[in-house]
């Protein structure tokens, strides 16, 4: 007897649009259709190449955002830091080329114009300024949106920062690596604590076959009057197949084959910091991997924000609680998820650190980036 | 004793069975007798087989085969649950029924095995909860319903075969009775329940009662499918478990049995509803790949992990879904707290033109309106949003509606 065929869905004909948009994204440009006067404004432009060096004399192609308000071109991978002031009206204006792309403020909560999701908006064929109003002080991301499990891959992301008011000074933005101020609970200073060195770990996986596809490589056809037809769909892709051969820390590029360290002398202090005892070190991690990312630190730390969110904090963290985690504790970060770390460490010493990124299927080890925490006396 | 028997209730990706509620499926309301209120404030969607008797609730499952038919139009081989109550009119189903229950009543499940080989029933960390069916026979597990929450059931056999081939489903357990999902909430789960819709930060929306509503709820089960594997099973080969977790390469990425713009525009899987109608997601992962689900335009509080409730309930954007995890999100449906501008003024004032918007598409398409407000939630290991390798973005992702400010007026559509 012949088995049952259970079908994959339908598309109604009044949804046909719909299908449609979700397929193939409009593309537009131009002002925004609510524009508030803004407070903060930055540029990026989207994609810019770059070259990145092995030790072992090979490259790297990586996708990146640049900055044309940089007089280098503000090229960098990961992409350069945004460091918004709390509360401040951001107008980021992006600049597409070579193809549509989005920019998504991952954790930030806008409209969905502002969002950065093609199909649930448009994608950017030319130039469009995105505002948001950040309401809560920590650790974000932003990155591309379009073909996203490539771009995002090619390196099309950077650290988005919010930074709490100086008590003193009221709306400002820190120095990358610190001191500054950062979101934490704590009643009795308004929930905003001080610390002196600020650090950030990124880890990302690389799978250098992909890093010769092109923009939109194994999308599927536009067929407006039949968007989900089989015959649409390529067969070909293996954007499902991860297989990395580079890892990064923060940018800073190794095989996987080399078990070089992160050191002070090889490594920026943002990935191999250093702090005084009784000093307070900030870090904080962030997964760009699409492998789990395993943290074990030398040092007790406490975890004080988790989606660029404070722990504690009142009225929606008031759920939850900063917590404390143990010297030589393993815990993980699957895709996007972030964890902001206070140390405050008490004995001076090279303190060994390991950022461990396990096969989404397997849990399989693919790479061990060992790293230190330095305190000095 | 008492036996009832349920009537497979859904239509769309996910069916239910047990307690009767279509709100599982997002659907229209069921109630077939009445029974004990689930949240405290006497309303009781969900229908019938509450807390109040010793009623048993029968669920009739049998294993079959069928070929079922990817994002792309490609079939796969699968095993899957079918509802046995109904032959008539039912099929192969992945995932199998939604079975609903109360906690600490009767549960009486027959399943009968329409296959040439043994397989099994088992719900996922309760030892107690297993039975062998060989084959062409029929077994029946009885147990007391178990703490409230959602469970995932499965075939354990030659695990994790048996399950990746498509015999798995949810077990959604309430509670007899208070105002959370749960049986033994914790202090903070407590007050966030006791929160919502009655604080400052979660003011109610006009148009509903404070509080979370039991029947704004859904299942997202994820699922992967190699089809390799399935080509092999169904070639009559018995498949070498370790050798498949080895080699397990997934070529298509399901929420509730659907991929894609399929699964995104499936009421079963979409949630939606205005700013300060909250709902509650029960996440489940059936396959072997890790998730990490990022819901965006609202950050989410984790209230249940493994059918542990969370002393410390955080508020995240992304969190992971390991392979057979079970994972509870309440999405607060506040305000898109980014959005510029005062936070008073309602946002059909402060954003019209958006919502005016219509954009059009390419291929001289009309395109698609700015309103309601409509947002993805999608596994941010992107790999998952891809389908046979790529075709961005048919893979595991779901869409987030707000449909109206919190006066109750609608966003125009």
């Amino acid at each position: 007897m012949a088995l049952p065929i259970i079908s994959r869905g339908e598309v109604h004909p009044e949804e046909i649009e719909h299908f449609f948009k979700f397929v193939c994204p409009p593309a537009d440009g131009g002002d925004n259709p609510d524009p508030q006067p803004p407070t903060f404004i930055a540029r990026r432009d989207l994609l810019e190449t770059l070259d990145l060096d092995l030790a072992d004399g090979g490259s790297v192609r990586m996708w990146v955002f640049g900055d044309p308000d940089d007089p280098d071109g503000g090229r960098q991978f990961p992409g350069k830091t945004l460091r918004i002031p709390l509360d401040a009206m951001a107008r980021i204006e992006a600049g597409a080329k070579g193809g549509p792309h989005t920019i998504h403020w991952h954790g930030i909560e806008p409209t969905p114009i502002n969002d950065g999701v093609g199909k649930n908006s448009f994608e950017v064929s030319s130039n469009f300024p995105y505002q948001f109003q950040p309401r809560e002080a920590g650790t974000y991301f932003y990155h591309c949106h379009v073909n996203t499990a490539l771009h995002f891959e090619m390196g099309l992301y950077g650290m988005l920062i919010v930074d709490p008011p100086h008590p003193q000074l009221g709306a400002v933005t820190y120095p990358d690596g610190g001191p500054g101020y950062a979101a934490a609970f704590s009643p009795f200073t308004g929930h905003v604590i001080p610390y002196d060195v600020e650090a950030f770990w990124v880890p990302d996986d690389i799978d250098s076959r992909w890093h010769t596809l092109g923009h939109m490589a194994f999308m599927q056809d536009c067929d407006r009057d039949d968007p989900m037809a089989p015959e649409g769909f390529t067969q070909d892709g293996f954007l499902n197949d991860m297989r990395p051969d580079i890892f990064s820390l923060s940018g800073v590029l190794r095989r996987v084959a080399d078990p070089t360290p992160f050191t002070p002398a090889n490594s920026p202090a943002l990935v191999a910091p250093t702090v005084g005892v009784g000093k307070s070190l900030l870090l904080r991690a962030v997964n760009a991997a699409y492998a789990t990312a395993e943290f074990v630190l030398g040092l007790d730390a406490d975890v004080i924000a988790m989606g660029g969110h404070a722990l504690g904090v009142p009225p929606f963290q008031q759920y939850s609680r900063p917590f404390r985690v143990s010297a030589s504790t393993p815990f993980r970060l699957t895709s996007a998820m972030r964890r902001d770390l206070l140390l405050r460490p008490l004995a001076a010493g090279s303190f060994p650190c390991e950022i461990r990124l396990l096969h989404s299927v397997t849990g399989n080890l693919l790479y061990t980036a060992h790293t230190t925490i330095t305190v000095t006396a | 004793m008492q036996r009832r028997k349920f009537l497979r209730l859904g239509m769309t990706g996910l069916t239910a069975l047990g307690l009767g509620s279509l709100a599982a499926c997002g659907s229209s309301r069921h109630n077939e007798s009445g029974g004990a209120p689930f949240n405290g404030n006497g309303d009781n969607p969900g229908g019938d087989a509450g807390g109040s008797d010793s009623g048993e609730t029968l669920v009739q499952l049998s294993i079959e085969e069928a070929l079922f038919e990817m994002v792309d139009g490609s079939l796969v081989y699968h095993w899957a649950f079918q509802d046995r109550s109904t032959p008539e009119v039912d099929r192969p189903h992945l995932p199998g029924p939604v079975i609903q229950a109360v906690s600490g009543q009767p549960l009486r499940i027959e399943i009968r095995n329409n296959l040439p080989t043994p397989h099994g029933f088992a719900i996922h960390d309760l030892p107690e909860a297993t039975v062998t069916v060989p084959p062409g026979e029929v077994r029946e597990l009885v147990i007391t319903a178990p703490a409230a929450g959602c469970y995932l059931y499965l075939d354990p056999l030659n695990a994790p075969v048996n399950r990746l081939l498509g015999l798995h489903g949810a077990l959604l357990v309430r509670p007899a009775q208070g105002p959370t999902p749960y049986s033994a909430p914790t202090p903070a789960v407590t007050q966030l329940f006791a929160d919502l819709g009655t604080t400052g930060h979660f003011p109610p929306n006009a148009l509903s009662p404070a509080g979370w509503q039991s029947e704004r709820f859904r299942i997202w089960l994820f699922h992967q499918v190699d089809p390799r594997f399935n080509a092999r099973v169904e070639g009559g080969e018995t498949l070498d478990p370790a050798e498949l977790a080895a080699n397990f390469l997934p070529r298509y990425f399901l929420i509730n049995g659907k991929s894609g713009a399929f699964a995104a525009h499936d009421e079963a899987t979409t949630i939606k509803g205005q700013i300060g109608q909250p709902m509650l997601v029960h996440q489940l992962n059936a396959g072997l790949f890790t998730h990490s689900p990022h819901l965006h335009a609202n950050h989410v509080y984790v209230t249940a992990i493994n059918q542990q409730v969370q002393e410390n309930v955080v508020f995240v954007d992304t969190f992971t879904l390991d392979a057979l995890d079970r994972v509870d999100w309440v999405v607060p449906f506040i305000r898109p707290p980014d959005i510029p501008g005062d936070q008073r003024i309602p946002l059909r004032e402060l954003i019209p033109n958006e919502l005016a918007l219509t954009i059009e598409g390419p291929n001289g398409s009309p395109g698609v309106r700015q309103s309601p407000l409509l947002y993805p939630m999608h596994c941010h290991n992107e790999l998952s949003q891809s389908a046979a390798g790529g075709n961005y973005p048919q893979g595991a992702i779901a869409h987030f509606e707000i449909l109206g400010d919190i006066d109750g007026v609608e966003f125009p559509h």
